[in-house]
Protein backbone atom coordinates (compact mmCIF):
# COMPACT_ATOMS: atom_id res chain seq x y z
CA UNK A 1 0.00 0.00 0.00
CA UNK A 2 1.37 3.32 -1.07
CA UNK A 3 0.35 6.60 0.06
CA UNK A 4 1.18 10.11 -1.15
CA UNK A 5 0.86 13.58 0.69
CA UNK A 6 0.58 15.93 -1.43
CA UNK A 7 -0.97 19.32 -1.68
CA UNK A 8 0.12 21.64 -4.86
CA UNK A 9 0.66 24.32 -2.28
CA UNK A 10 3.58 24.85 -0.21
CA UNK A 11 3.85 24.87 3.33
CA UNK A 12 0.65 24.11 4.08
CA UNK A 13 1.69 20.93 5.98
CA UNK A 14 2.42 18.00 3.62
CA UNK A 15 5.93 16.70 5.89
CA UNK A 16 4.73 17.13 9.44
CA UNK A 17 1.87 15.06 7.91
CA UNK A 18 3.25 12.90 6.15
CA UNK A 19 5.72 12.09 9.03
CA UNK A 20 3.15 12.12 11.42
CA UNK A 21 1.43 9.35 9.31
CA UNK A 22 4.23 7.21 9.34
CA UNK A 23 4.80 7.27 12.61
CA UNK A 24 1.14 6.20 13.39
CA UNK A 25 1.25 3.32 10.66
CA UNK A 26 4.64 2.19 12.33
CA UNK A 27 2.28 1.52 15.40
CA UNK A 28 -0.12 -1.37 13.66
CA UNK A 29 2.38 -2.24 10.78
CA UNK A 30 5.43 -2.31 9.34
CA UNK A 31 6.36 1.30 7.23
CA UNK A 32 8.75 3.24 4.83
CA UNK A 33 8.86 6.40 4.92
CA UNK A 34 9.85 8.40 1.46
CA UNK A 35 10.79 11.83 1.17
CA UNK A 36 10.07 12.51 -2.40
CA UNK A 37 10.28 16.18 -2.40
CA UNK A 38 14.17 16.40 -3.53
CA UNK A 39 14.30 20.00 -3.94
CA UNK A 40 13.47 21.06 -0.23
CA UNK A 41 13.34 17.66 1.31
CA UNK A 42 11.83 17.83 5.33
CA UNK A 43 10.19 14.84 6.26
CA UNK A 44 13.48 13.93 8.44
CA UNK A 45 13.38 16.92 10.30
CA UNK A 46 10.00 16.25 11.40
CA UNK A 47 11.02 12.79 12.45
CA UNK A 48 14.14 14.35 14.31
CA UNK A 49 16.72 12.62 11.64
CA UNK A 50 19.61 15.13 11.33
CA UNK A 51 21.94 12.37 10.11
CA UNK A 52 21.78 9.35 7.58
CA UNK A 53 23.10 5.51 8.14
CA UNK A 54 23.92 5.68 4.25
CA UNK A 55 24.42 8.30 1.51
CA UNK A 56 24.36 6.85 -1.67
CA UNK A 57 25.70 9.34 -4.66
CA UNK A 58 24.02 8.92 -8.08
CA UNK A 59 24.00 10.63 -11.52
CA UNK A 60 20.46 11.28 -12.47
CA UNK A 61 21.09 13.56 -15.56
CA UNK A 62 23.91 14.12 -18.37
CA UNK A 63 25.19 17.67 -19.33
CA UNK A 64 25.97 18.80 -22.80
CA UNK A 65 29.94 20.09 -23.43
CA UNK A 66 30.84 21.54 -26.62
CA UNK A 67 34.39 21.27 -27.63
CA UNK A 68 35.66 24.81 -29.02
CA UNK A 69 38.42 23.12 -30.84
CA UNK A 70 36.03 21.32 -33.09
CA UNK A 71 32.91 23.47 -33.18
CA UNK A 72 32.55 25.28 -36.55
CA UNK A 73 30.30 28.01 -35.14
CA UNK A 74 27.46 26.80 -37.49
CA UNK A 75 24.56 27.66 -34.65
CA UNK A 76 22.39 24.43 -35.40
CA UNK A 77 22.35 23.49 -31.60
CA UNK A 78 21.63 27.35 -30.69
CA UNK A 79 18.47 26.98 -32.64
CA UNK A 80 17.24 23.71 -31.64
CA UNK A 81 17.79 23.87 -27.86
CA UNK A 82 14.70 24.41 -26.35
CA UNK A 83 15.68 24.80 -23.39
CA UNK A 84 17.50 27.81 -24.16
CA UNK A 85 20.92 26.11 -22.67
CA UNK A 86 22.66 27.18 -25.69
CA UNK A 87 24.53 30.41 -25.68
CA UNK A 88 25.89 32.37 -28.12
CA UNK A 89 28.65 35.21 -26.78
CA UNK A 90 30.99 36.58 -29.80
CA UNK A 91 30.18 33.75 -32.35
CA UNK A 92 30.99 31.72 -29.69
CA UNK A 93 28.43 28.85 -28.60
CA UNK A 94 28.88 27.77 -24.79
CA UNK A 95 26.11 25.38 -22.66
CA UNK A 96 24.67 26.90 -19.81
CA UNK A 97 25.05 24.12 -17.45
CA UNK A 98 22.17 25.43 -15.18
CA UNK A 99 19.46 24.78 -18.17
CA UNK A 100 20.91 22.04 -20.04
CA UNK A 101 18.28 19.27 -19.17
CA UNK A 102 20.69 17.11 -21.09
CA UNK A 103 18.24 16.19 -23.82
CA UNK A 104 21.22 15.65 -26.22
CA UNK A 105 19.57 17.31 -29.37
CA UNK A 106 22.65 19.39 -29.38
CA UNK A 107 24.57 16.63 -29.93
CA UNK A 108 22.42 15.04 -32.74
CA UNK A 109 22.33 18.52 -34.71
CA UNK A 110 25.66 19.24 -34.65
CA UNK A 111 27.40 18.43 -37.87
CA UNK A 112 31.03 18.62 -36.37
CA UNK A 113 30.86 15.86 -33.46
CA UNK A 114 31.77 18.69 -30.89
CA UNK A 115 29.50 18.17 -28.57
CA UNK A 116 29.06 15.69 -26.14
CA UNK A 117 27.22 14.26 -22.96
CA UNK A 118 28.54 13.85 -19.67
CA UNK A 119 26.68 12.33 -16.73
CA UNK A 120 26.62 14.56 -13.60
CA UNK A 121 26.86 13.37 -10.07
CA UNK A 122 23.78 15.51 -8.64
CA UNK A 123 22.08 13.19 -6.48
CA UNK A 124 21.93 11.76 -3.07
CA UNK A 125 19.73 9.10 -1.81
CA UNK A 126 19.96 8.60 2.01
CA UNK A 127 18.69 6.03 4.35
CA UNK A 128 17.69 6.07 8.42
CA UNK A 129 16.82 3.09 10.13
CA UNK A 130 14.96 5.94 12.72
CA UNK A 131 14.13 5.55 16.24
CA UNK A 132 10.83 5.06 15.78
CA UNK A 133 11.44 1.48 14.25
CA UNK A 134 10.58 2.40 10.18
CA UNK A 135 13.76 3.28 7.56
CA UNK A 136 13.59 6.75 6.12
CA UNK A 137 14.55 6.94 2.24
CA UNK A 138 15.40 10.47 1.44
CA UNK A 139 16.72 12.09 -1.83
CA UNK A 140 18.47 15.26 -2.74
CA UNK A 141 19.18 16.67 -5.84
CA UNK A 142 21.88 19.59 -5.45
CA UNK A 143 20.43 22.96 -6.17
CA UNK A 144 20.70 23.72 -9.64
CA UNK A 145 20.81 20.08 -11.14
CA UNK A 146 18.31 18.81 -13.07
CA UNK A 147 16.02 15.39 -13.03
CA UNK A 148 14.21 15.60 -9.79
CA UNK A 149 11.31 13.30 -11.16
CA UNK A 150 14.14 10.92 -12.47
CA UNK A 151 15.34 11.14 -8.47
CA UNK A 152 11.98 10.30 -7.45
CA UNK A 153 11.96 7.14 -9.17
CA UNK A 154 15.44 6.16 -8.19
CA UNK A 155 14.87 6.55 -4.16
CA UNK A 156 11.15 4.63 -5.14
CA UNK A 157 12.96 1.96 -6.08
CA UNK A 158 15.32 1.61 -3.30
CA UNK A 159 12.46 2.23 -0.99
CA UNK A 160 10.20 -0.46 -2.36
CA UNK A 161 12.92 -3.11 -2.01
CA UNK A 162 12.89 -2.88 1.54
CA UNK A 163 10.33 -5.11 3.62
CA UNK A 164 7.17 -2.78 4.26
CA UNK A 165 3.15 -2.92 4.03
CA UNK A 166 2.83 0.83 3.98
CA UNK A 167 4.74 3.44 1.76
CA UNK A 168 4.31 6.85 2.48
CA UNK A 169 5.59 9.41 0.65
CA UNK A 170 5.72 12.84 0.85
CA UNK A 171 5.61 14.95 -2.29
CA UNK A 172 6.74 18.36 -3.42
CA UNK A 173 5.18 21.37 -4.01
CA UNK A 174 3.60 21.99 -7.34
CA UNK A 175 2.14 19.98 -9.68
CA UNK A 176 4.95 19.39 -11.98
CA UNK A 177 7.47 16.12 -12.84
CA UNK A 178 9.02 15.54 -9.06
CA UNK A 179 5.15 15.68 -7.83
CA UNK A 180 4.06 13.41 -11.41
CA UNK A 181 6.71 11.16 -10.04
CA UNK A 182 5.67 10.84 -6.37
CA UNK A 183 1.57 10.16 -7.03
CA UNK A 184 1.76 8.03 -10.58
CA UNK A 185 1.70 4.20 -8.96
CA UNK A 186 -0.15 4.87 -5.23
CA UNK A 187 -2.96 3.47 -4.10
CA UNK A 188 -4.05 6.27 -1.90
CA UNK A 189 -3.45 10.23 -2.12
CA UNK A 190 -3.75 12.60 1.19
CA UNK A 191 -4.36 16.32 -0.34
CA UNK A 192 -3.29 18.61 2.39
CA UNK A 193 -4.52 22.03 2.23
CA UNK A 194 -5.15 25.09 4.22
CA UNK A 195 -7.99 27.62 4.59
CA UNK A 196 -6.91 30.40 1.90
CA UNK A 197 -7.93 31.44 -1.87
CA UNK A 198 -4.13 29.79 -2.73
CA UNK A 199 -4.63 26.61 -0.63
CA UNK A 200 -8.02 25.88 -2.75
CA UNK A 201 -7.27 26.91 -5.99
CA UNK A 202 -3.84 25.26 -5.58
CA UNK A 203 -5.96 21.55 -4.01
CA UNK A 204 -7.47 21.99 -7.40
CA UNK A 205 -4.65 22.15 -9.67
CA UNK A 206 -2.88 18.91 -7.68
CA UNK A 207 -6.27 17.24 -8.23
CA UNK A 208 -6.03 17.19 -11.86
CA UNK A 209 -3.01 15.68 -11.62
CA UNK A 210 -4.65 13.05 -8.78
CA UNK A 211 -7.40 12.39 -11.25
CA UNK A 212 -5.18 11.58 -14.34
CA UNK A 213 -3.73 8.75 -12.24
CA UNK A 214 -7.04 7.91 -11.19
CA UNK A 215 -5.57 7.39 -7.70
CA UNK A 216 -8.41 7.82 -5.24
CA UNK A 217 -7.83 10.78 -2.38
CA UNK A 218 -9.38 12.28 0.79
CA UNK A 219 -8.60 16.03 1.45
CA UNK A 220 -7.45 17.47 5.01
CA UNK A 221 -7.42 20.82 6.13
CA UNK A 222 -4.40 22.11 8.16
CA UNK A 223 -4.74 25.50 10.10
CA UNK A 224 -8.52 25.29 9.81
CA UNK A 225 -9.62 27.93 12.50
CA UNK A 226 -7.51 31.01 11.28
CA UNK A 227 -10.26 31.59 8.58
CA UNK A 228 -13.33 29.23 9.28
CA UNK A 229 -15.73 30.94 6.20
CA UNK A 230 -13.09 29.94 3.82
CA UNK A 231 -12.47 26.20 5.66
CA UNK A 232 -16.33 25.40 5.36
CA UNK A 233 -16.02 25.91 1.77
CA UNK A 234 -13.23 23.83 1.36
CA UNK A 235 -15.07 21.38 3.39
CA UNK A 236 -17.88 21.61 1.37
CA UNK A 237 -16.12 21.40 -2.12
CA UNK A 238 -14.34 18.18 -0.82
CA UNK A 239 -17.69 16.77 -0.36
CA UNK A 240 -16.91 12.81 0.57
CA UNK A 241 -13.68 13.15 0.57
CA UNK A 242 -13.34 15.28 3.25
CA UNK A 243 -11.27 13.77 5.65
CA UNK A 244 -11.20 16.43 8.35
CA UNK A 245 -9.31 19.08 9.69
CA UNK A 246 -6.37 20.20 12.27
CA UNK A 247 -6.03 23.51 14.41
CA UNK A 248 -2.98 25.87 14.37
CA UNK A 249 -1.44 25.66 17.06
CA UNK A 250 1.81 27.31 17.83
CA UNK A 251 3.06 24.22 19.67
CA UNK A 252 3.29 22.46 16.38
CA UNK A 253 6.44 25.42 15.59
CA UNK A 254 7.81 24.56 18.71
CA UNK A 255 8.37 20.92 17.88
CA UNK A 256 9.52 21.41 15.00
CA UNK A 257 12.33 23.77 16.11
CA UNK A 258 12.83 21.04 18.88
CA UNK A 259 13.06 18.32 16.13
CA UNK A 260 10.42 16.75 17.89
CA UNK A 261 7.25 14.85 16.09
CA UNK A 262 4.11 16.14 16.50
CA UNK A 263 2.31 13.12 17.14
CA UNK A 264 4.75 12.42 20.22
CA UNK A 265 4.51 16.07 21.21
CA UNK A 266 2.52 18.30 23.61
CA UNK A 267 0.41 19.65 20.85
CA UNK A 268 -3.56 19.48 20.87
CA UNK A 269 -3.32 18.74 16.91
CA UNK A 270 -1.78 15.11 17.56
CA UNK A 271 -5.36 13.93 19.02
CA UNK A 272 -6.74 15.85 15.68
CA UNK A 273 -4.15 14.16 13.33
CA UNK A 274 -4.92 10.44 15.32
CA UNK A 275 -8.47 10.52 14.26
CA UNK A 276 -7.60 11.62 10.63
CA UNK A 277 -5.33 8.37 10.40
CA UNK A 278 -8.23 6.09 11.80
CA UNK A 279 -10.23 7.46 8.80
CA UNK A 280 -7.73 6.61 6.29
CA UNK A 281 -6.97 3.34 7.70
CA UNK A 282 -10.68 2.77 7.23
CA UNK A 283 -11.02 4.22 4.37
CA UNK A 284 -7.72 2.09 1.96
CA UNK B 1 14.82 48.65 -15.17
CA UNK B 2 14.98 46.39 -11.75
CA UNK B 3 15.06 43.48 -11.93
CA UNK B 4 14.64 41.76 -8.09
CA UNK B 5 13.08 38.28 -7.46
CA UNK B 6 11.49 37.18 -4.10
CA UNK B 7 12.52 33.35 -3.73
CA UNK B 8 13.19 30.82 -1.01
CA UNK B 9 13.58 27.65 -1.60
CA UNK B 10 10.69 26.06 1.01
CA UNK B 11 7.07 26.34 -0.04
CA UNK B 12 4.59 28.59 2.13
CA UNK B 13 7.41 30.61 3.68
CA UNK B 14 5.41 33.65 2.39
CA UNK B 15 7.44 34.55 -1.11
CA UNK B 16 4.28 35.32 -2.75
CA UNK B 17 3.16 37.51 0.20
CA UNK B 18 6.61 39.70 0.10
CA UNK B 19 6.46 39.85 -3.54
CA UNK B 20 2.86 41.72 -3.36
CA UNK B 21 3.30 43.52 -0.60
CA UNK B 22 7.03 45.58 -2.22
CA UNK B 23 5.10 45.21 -5.51
CA UNK B 24 2.30 47.59 -3.57
CA UNK B 25 5.07 49.32 -1.39
CA UNK B 26 6.94 50.37 -4.64
CA UNK B 27 3.80 51.51 -6.50
CA UNK B 28 2.01 53.46 -3.73
CA UNK B 29 5.65 55.12 -3.70
CA UNK B 30 4.73 56.39 -7.44
CA UNK B 31 7.22 53.78 -9.15
CA UNK B 32 5.81 51.89 -12.34
CA UNK B 33 5.48 48.26 -11.01
CA UNK B 34 5.37 44.59 -13.28
CA UNK B 35 4.95 41.83 -10.65
CA UNK B 36 5.86 38.33 -12.96
CA UNK B 37 4.35 35.69 -11.34
CA UNK B 38 6.24 32.92 -11.98
CA UNK B 39 5.15 30.40 -9.57
CA UNK B 40 3.50 28.66 -12.78
CA UNK B 41 2.60 25.74 -11.48
CA UNK B 42 0.53 27.50 -8.86
CA UNK B 43 0.40 30.84 -9.00
CA UNK B 44 -1.50 32.41 -6.08
CA UNK B 45 -0.56 36.89 -6.28
CA UNK B 46 -3.68 37.59 -8.47
CA UNK B 47 -5.37 35.71 -5.12
CA UNK B 48 -3.46 37.88 -3.01
CA UNK B 49 -4.53 40.52 -4.58
CA UNK B 50 -8.47 39.53 -4.48
CA UNK B 51 -8.34 39.71 -8.56
CA UNK B 52 -9.46 37.07 -11.39
CA UNK B 53 -7.63 35.83 -14.00
CA UNK B 54 -9.53 37.03 -18.14
CA UNK B 55 -8.44 36.64 -21.48
CA UNK B 56 -5.14 34.41 -21.70
CA UNK B 57 -2.61 33.94 -24.25
CA UNK B 58 -1.78 30.51 -24.68
CA UNK B 59 2.21 29.12 -24.65
CA UNK B 60 2.66 26.48 -27.18
CA UNK B 61 5.33 23.80 -27.46
CA UNK B 62 6.04 21.37 -30.17
CA UNK B 63 5.45 17.56 -29.11
CA UNK B 64 6.54 14.70 -31.56
CA UNK B 65 3.51 13.29 -34.27
CA UNK B 66 4.31 10.31 -35.25
CA UNK B 67 3.58 9.58 -38.87
CA UNK B 68 2.60 5.62 -39.07
CA UNK B 69 2.77 4.91 -42.81
CA UNK B 70 6.38 6.71 -42.55
CA UNK B 71 7.56 4.58 -39.58
CA UNK B 72 9.59 1.63 -40.16
CA UNK B 73 9.79 0.91 -36.63
CA UNK B 74 13.72 1.16 -35.94
CA UNK B 75 13.31 2.25 -32.63
CA UNK B 76 15.83 5.04 -32.86
CA UNK B 77 13.50 7.86 -31.61
CA UNK B 78 13.26 5.35 -28.51
CA UNK B 79 17.02 5.19 -28.56
CA UNK B 80 17.69 9.30 -28.64
CA UNK B 81 14.70 9.54 -26.03
CA UNK B 82 16.72 10.68 -22.52
CA UNK B 83 12.92 11.26 -21.02
CA UNK B 84 12.16 7.43 -21.46
CA UNK B 85 8.54 8.69 -23.07
CA UNK B 86 9.44 6.23 -26.13
CA UNK B 87 7.93 3.13 -25.86
CA UNK B 88 9.34 0.67 -28.34
CA UNK B 89 9.11 -3.10 -28.97
CA UNK B 90 11.20 -4.57 -31.63
CA UNK B 91 9.15 -4.94 -34.94
CA UNK B 92 6.71 -2.30 -33.62
CA UNK B 93 5.99 1.01 -34.04
CA UNK B 94 6.73 3.20 -31.15
CA UNK B 95 4.74 4.77 -28.40
CA UNK B 96 4.76 8.10 -26.87
CA UNK B 97 3.71 8.98 -23.26
CA UNK B 98 3.49 12.59 -23.60
CA UNK B 99 3.17 12.71 -19.82
CA UNK B 100 6.73 11.90 -19.69
CA UNK B 101 7.69 14.27 -22.93
CA UNK B 102 9.75 17.43 -22.35
CA UNK B 103 8.86 18.47 -26.22
CA UNK B 104 13.04 18.54 -26.94
CA UNK B 105 13.25 17.04 -30.07
CA UNK B 106 15.65 14.48 -29.91
CA UNK B 107 13.09 12.34 -31.43
CA UNK B 108 11.73 13.80 -34.61
CA UNK B 109 15.84 15.47 -35.38
CA UNK B 110 17.07 11.54 -35.04
CA UNK B 111 14.10 9.82 -36.80
CA UNK B 112 15.78 9.02 -40.06
CA UNK B 113 12.64 8.13 -41.84
CA UNK B 114 11.14 11.53 -41.01
CA UNK B 115 8.44 9.41 -39.78
CA UNK B 116 7.96 12.48 -36.66
CA UNK B 117 6.20 15.23 -37.47
CA UNK B 118 5.06 18.11 -34.73
CA UNK B 119 2.33 19.31 -33.80
CA UNK B 120 1.81 22.51 -31.58
CA UNK B 121 0.49 21.59 -28.21
CA UNK B 122 -0.46 24.25 -25.09
CA UNK B 123 1.39 23.88 -22.27
CA UNK B 124 0.22 26.82 -20.55
CA UNK B 125 -1.06 30.58 -20.50
CA UNK B 126 0.10 33.99 -19.41
CA UNK B 127 -2.53 36.56 -17.81
CA UNK B 128 -1.97 40.39 -18.03
CA UNK B 129 -3.89 42.40 -15.20
CA UNK B 130 -3.84 46.29 -14.05
CA UNK B 131 -4.38 46.63 -11.03
CA UNK B 132 -3.53 50.46 -10.41
CA UNK B 133 -2.54 53.05 -12.83
CA UNK B 134 1.11 52.09 -11.93
CA UNK B 135 0.63 48.55 -10.87
CA UNK B 136 0.57 45.35 -13.55
CA UNK B 137 0.45 41.87 -12.70
CA UNK B 138 1.54 39.29 -15.43
CA UNK B 139 0.79 35.69 -14.36
CA UNK B 140 2.07 32.42 -15.89
CA UNK B 141 0.18 29.15 -15.54
CA UNK B 142 1.03 25.84 -16.65
CA UNK B 143 -1.75 23.02 -17.77
CA UNK B 144 -1.87 20.37 -15.60
CA UNK B 145 0.18 17.29 -16.53
CA UNK B 146 3.18 19.03 -18.25
CA UNK B 147 6.55 17.60 -16.65
CA UNK B 148 8.81 20.28 -17.84
CA UNK B 149 7.55 23.77 -16.52
CA UNK B 150 11.01 25.31 -17.05
CA UNK B 151 9.57 26.61 -20.65
CA UNK B 152 6.45 27.86 -19.28
CA UNK B 153 8.19 30.19 -16.94
CA UNK B 154 10.93 31.03 -19.44
CA UNK B 155 7.56 32.21 -22.32
CA UNK B 156 6.45 33.93 -18.85
CA UNK B 157 9.30 36.00 -18.37
CA UNK B 158 9.90 36.79 -22.08
CA UNK B 159 6.50 38.53 -22.57
CA UNK B 160 6.68 39.80 -18.94
CA UNK B 161 10.09 41.70 -19.82
CA UNK B 162 7.93 43.04 -23.44
CA UNK B 163 5.06 44.28 -21.31
CA UNK B 164 7.30 45.90 -18.84
CA UNK B 165 9.01 48.14 -21.62
CA UNK B 166 5.40 48.97 -23.07
CA UNK B 167 4.71 50.38 -19.67
CA UNK B 168 7.54 51.57 -18.72
CA UNK B 169 7.70 50.14 -15.75
CA UNK B 170 10.84 50.84 -13.23
CA UNK B 171 10.45 47.94 -11.09
CA UNK B 172 9.74 44.00 -11.88
CA UNK B 173 9.43 41.69 -9.31
CA UNK B 174 9.62 37.81 -9.66
CA UNK B 175 7.78 35.45 -8.05
CA UNK B 176 9.30 32.19 -8.02
CA UNK B 177 7.96 28.50 -7.41
CA UNK B 178 9.16 27.01 -4.56
CA UNK B 179 12.33 24.42 -4.92
CA UNK B 180 15.79 24.97 -6.66
CA UNK B 181 15.49 23.60 -10.00
CA UNK B 182 14.71 24.07 -13.41
CA UNK B 183 11.64 26.02 -13.06
CA UNK B 184 12.98 28.35 -10.22
CA UNK B 185 16.37 29.11 -12.53
CA UNK B 186 14.53 29.70 -15.46
CA UNK B 187 12.64 32.60 -13.02
CA UNK B 188 15.72 34.13 -11.34
CA UNK B 189 17.74 34.07 -14.86
CA UNK B 190 18.91 37.74 -15.19
CA UNK B 191 17.74 39.25 -11.64
CA UNK B 192 20.03 41.52 -10.47
CA UNK B 193 18.73 40.72 -6.65
CA UNK B 194 17.42 38.16 -4.87
CA UNK B 195 15.15 38.25 -1.63
CA UNK B 196 15.18 34.92 0.26
CA UNK B 197 11.76 34.75 1.98
CA UNK B 198 12.32 31.87 4.50
CA UNK B 199 10.74 31.58 8.81
CA UNK B 200 12.83 30.46 11.80
CA UNK B 201 12.48 26.81 11.91
CA UNK B 202 15.18 24.68 10.91
CA UNK B 203 13.08 23.49 7.73
CA UNK B 204 13.02 27.33 6.72
CA UNK B 205 16.79 27.51 7.83
CA UNK B 206 17.48 24.47 5.69
CA UNK B 207 16.20 25.79 2.81
CA UNK B 208 16.96 28.66 2.56
CA UNK B 209 20.38 27.10 2.77
CA UNK B 210 19.62 25.36 -0.77
CA UNK B 211 18.49 28.21 -2.50
CA UNK B 212 21.80 30.40 -0.81
CA UNK B 213 23.19 27.52 -2.76
CA UNK B 214 21.56 28.32 -6.33
CA UNK B 215 21.80 31.86 -5.87
CA UNK B 216 25.74 31.79 -5.64
CA UNK B 217 26.16 29.62 -8.44
CA UNK B 218 23.92 31.77 -10.39
CA UNK B 219 26.18 35.11 -9.32
CA UNK B 220 22.83 36.85 -7.71
CA UNK B 221 23.62 38.83 -4.50
CA UNK B 222 21.19 38.48 -2.27
CA UNK B 223 19.48 39.39 1.29
CA UNK B 224 16.78 37.12 3.85
CA UNK B 225 13.78 38.37 4.39
CA UNK B 226 12.72 36.10 7.44
CA UNK B 227 8.85 35.85 7.75
CA UNK B 228 6.57 35.21 11.11
CA UNK B 229 10.45 36.41 12.77
CA UNK B 230 8.86 35.78 16.19
CA UNK B 231 8.09 32.56 15.83
CA UNK B 232 10.63 29.98 16.09
CA UNK B 233 13.93 30.06 16.95
CA UNK B 234 15.96 32.79 14.80
CA UNK B 235 19.23 31.01 15.93
CA UNK B 236 19.52 28.37 12.93
CA UNK B 237 18.52 31.09 10.27
CA UNK B 238 21.46 33.55 11.67
CA UNK B 239 23.86 30.60 11.28
CA UNK B 240 22.85 29.94 7.72
CA UNK B 241 23.10 33.84 7.14
CA UNK B 242 26.39 33.87 8.65
CA UNK B 243 27.56 30.88 6.56
CA UNK B 244 26.23 32.07 3.26
CA UNK B 245 27.52 35.72 3.95
CA UNK B 246 23.84 36.93 3.42
CA UNK B 247 22.47 39.72 5.48
CA UNK B 248 18.86 39.34 7.16
CA UNK B 249 17.92 42.85 5.87
CA UNK B 250 13.44 42.43 6.62
CA UNK B 251 11.63 41.20 9.29
CA UNK B 252 8.51 40.24 9.25
CA UNK B 253 6.39 39.59 12.31
CA UNK B 254 3.98 36.95 12.59
CA UNK B 255 0.35 39.00 12.20
CA UNK B 256 -3.44 37.94 12.30
CA UNK B 257 -4.00 40.53 10.79
CA UNK B 258 -1.86 39.58 7.69
CA UNK B 259 -3.07 36.17 7.48
CA UNK B 260 -6.75 37.90 7.09
CA UNK B 261 -5.47 40.17 4.53
CA UNK B 262 -3.88 37.12 3.02
CA UNK B 263 -6.73 35.44 3.28
CA UNK B 264 -9.34 37.96 2.08
CA UNK B 265 -6.98 38.89 -0.84
CA UNK B 266 -6.63 42.30 0.33
CA UNK B 267 -2.67 42.62 1.03
CA UNK B 268 -3.12 46.14 0.16
CA UNK B 269 -4.61 46.65 3.92
CA UNK B 270 -1.18 45.49 5.34
CA UNK B 271 1.65 46.90 3.39
CA UNK B 272 3.22 48.80 5.83
CA UNK B 273 4.45 45.54 7.90
CA UNK B 274 7.32 45.65 5.58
Amino acid sequence: MKIVVASGKGGTGKSMFASSLALLFSEVTSVVACDCDVDAPNMGLWLGVTTYDSVERISVSEKARINSEKCIGCGKCFENCVFGAVQKKDSIFTINYLLCEGCGVCQLVCPAGAIDLAPVMNGEIRIKNTKWGFPLVSGQLKPGETGSGRIVQELRERADKLSYNVMILDAAAGIGCPVIASITGCDYAVLVTEPTPSGLSDLRRVLEIVNHFKVPYGVILNKWDINPKVSEKIEEWSGEQFLGKISYDREVVNSIVNLRPVIVSKSKVKNEIREIFEKIKDSI
Amino acid sequence: MHLIASTGGKGGTGKSTFAVLSALKFSNQGKRVLLCDCDVECPNDHLLLGKELYESEPIYQHFPDLDAEKCVSCGTCSKVCKENAIFWVKGKPPVFFKELCSGCGACWIACPENAIGTKEEIIGKTFETKITDNLWLFTGMSEPGIKETGPVVKETKKRALKLAEKIEAEILIVDTAPGTHCNVIQALLGCERAYIVTEPTPLGAHDAALISELLSIMKIPSEIVLNKADVGDQRTIKKIAEEHNIPITIKIPYSERLIRAYSEGRLDKVVNLI
